[in-house]
């Protein structure tokens, strides 16, 4: 067991070292037009261009191996046998997800946390489909969010893939706090990650492949949607009233009235 | 006893009339999103249709259902101001051309999914004149796990236009501009660097 977390220790260890040589790296922030220092700013990505040497890895490793395993395990494994294999690996993060609902003060979700972990294992055996309770995802950098730090520049891990400061310390902490961890041995561990990489993986191939075809810049759609993805999850699933400024409105698309419609549409 | 019916009465009336007047646009709004939706299945999805005619379809009905004009401004972001009238419209024409080809072609893999309107709710508007409401809908990829689809619909008398779509809480409008900011960053802050990559895709 004590082996277990200073195997842990040792491997986060190595990528909090791989991370900072990587980090040392850095872009410096374009001087003069206002334009272009906004857009660096809203960008949030200092060390784009290690980012994306570490990105086009990850990419490479995932092309070899994870999509292999993934279109391997939607194509040959029995389609019966996946909602349980599934609800088996989303069950075991509800004990993480119910201390963290807990650190951010948020019973309720504690609950329905701790009201799926144990709903689910009946279904388990049973092979149900649908376990009455919705799973509930928290995690460390969720929690830090909640507590008001700030997100901090975006971080491309090797094999982990998109971060922030933020969910990265987080990522890190939950490798201590997780209680199924500390129940597993390091292999166990390594194990339960890889497939729930392939699991999710299986699940968004085409999402993936459409992504990459249409994307003009794949690297920056993957930064754009991680960060919301992380949003959505910090309001957990709540609808976000307010539009990003500048609003969209409709002073564009309104049905040719007249000669002067098209001057506003050149204006503003 | 009659006092406590009449204002058990009053009460209902208090209570219930703001639901029920609650801003008819949006109860609108949800039945433009559920209408075109309808019409999207029913128009794009037949087999029998070639590409060409489906792009042409999808064409119609995204310039009637969407704010074509303002999404494409949003999505420029900063660099909105600085196109020249020229750039200004090319790159109009060329977002609704990448948009139409990219999205038409979607259409073509629908195989009759569940799509269901569950409601809408009041959103704050930028602009004293216009109406901004978010109507809530899911589809389903398949029976158990159903996509959360939010239409943010803004509307000015008769006139409902789709500003932006959420999937699982991710705004297309949102991704779209950070993209397209990406590129032109990389090309040195030239709108010519996004206007190229455009070219590109519209002649697919």
């Amino acid at each position: 067991m004590s082996n277990s977390v200073s195997g842990f220790k040792s491997l986060r260890f190595a990528v909090a070292l791989t991370l900072m040589g990587v980090l040392s790296a850095c872009t410096t922030p374009p001087s003069g037009d206002a334009d272009a220092r906004a857009a660096y700013e809203e960008a949030n990505d200092p060390f784009e261009p290690a980012n994306r040497l570490v990105f086009s890895a990850n990419v490479m490793v995932d092309q070899l191996v994870l999509q292999p395993a993934a279109v391997t395990y939607r194509d040959l494994f029995p389609d019966a046998l996946k909602p349980p294999v599934q609800n088996f690996f989303t069950n075991l993060f509800m004990p993480l997800s119910f201390i963290h609902a807990m650190l951010q003060g948020d019973t309720d979700r504690a609950e329905q946390a701790a009201a799926r972990f144990f709903t689910a294992l009946p279904t388990l055996l049973l092979a149900n489909t649908m376990p009455e309770q919705d799973p509930v995802f928290e995690d460390g950098g969720q929690t830090l969010a909640v507590w008001g730090f700030e997100e901090g520049p975006y971080v491309m891990l090797p094999l982990l893939g998109p971060s922030s400061v933020r969910d990265t310390t987080g990522t890190i902490a939950d490798f201590f706090l997780d209680p199924v961890g500390w129940l597993l041995s390091t292999e166990a561990s390594i194990g339960r990650a890889a497939a729930n990489a392939t699991l999710t993986r299986s699940r968004n191939l085409e999402q993936v492949r459409d992504l990459q075809a249409n994307s003009l810049d794949y690297y920056a759609a993957v930064r754009s949607l991680y960060r919301q993805q992380r949003e959505a999850l910090i309001r957990n699933g709540a609808s976000e009233p307010i539009q990003p400024a500048p609003t969209i409105g409709l002073e564009l698309d309104e049905p040719p009235a007249g000669p002067e419609n098209k001057e506003t549409a050149a204006g503003n | 006893m009659r006092y406590l019916a009449a204002f058990g009465l009053a009460l209902a009336l208090v209570v219930s009339a703001p639901v029920a007047h609650a801003e008819p646009h949006v109860q609108a709004s949800a039945e433009f999103i559920d209408n075109l939706a309808d019409r999207a299945i029913e128009t794009l999805t037949d087999n029998g249709l070639d590409s060409r005619m489906r792009r042409d379809k999808f064409r119609e009905l995204f310039r009637e259902g969407f704010a074509v004009n303002g999404i494409a401004r949003f999505v420029l972001g900063r660099y909105w101001r600085r196109a020249s009238d020229s750039e200004r419209d090319e790159y109009l024409n060329l977002f609704e051309e990448v948009i139409v080809n990219t999205w038409a072609d979607r259409f073509s893999q629908y195989s009759g999914q569940k799509f269901e309107v569950n409601g809408a709710v009041p959103a704050p508007s930028a602009s004293d004149s216009e109406n901004v409401a978010l109507v809530q809908s899911r589809f389903f990829t398949d029976p158990t796990t159903p996509v959360r689809i939010e239409w943010r619909v803004a509307s000015r008398g008769n006139l409902y236009k789709i500003v932006d779509v959420s999937v699982e809480g991710i705004s297309m409008a949102s991704t779209q501009r950070d993209e397209f900011n990406a590129v032109i960053r990389k090309g040195g802050g030239k709108i010519d660097a996004l206007l190229d990559e455009l070219r590109d895709r519209a002649g697919g």
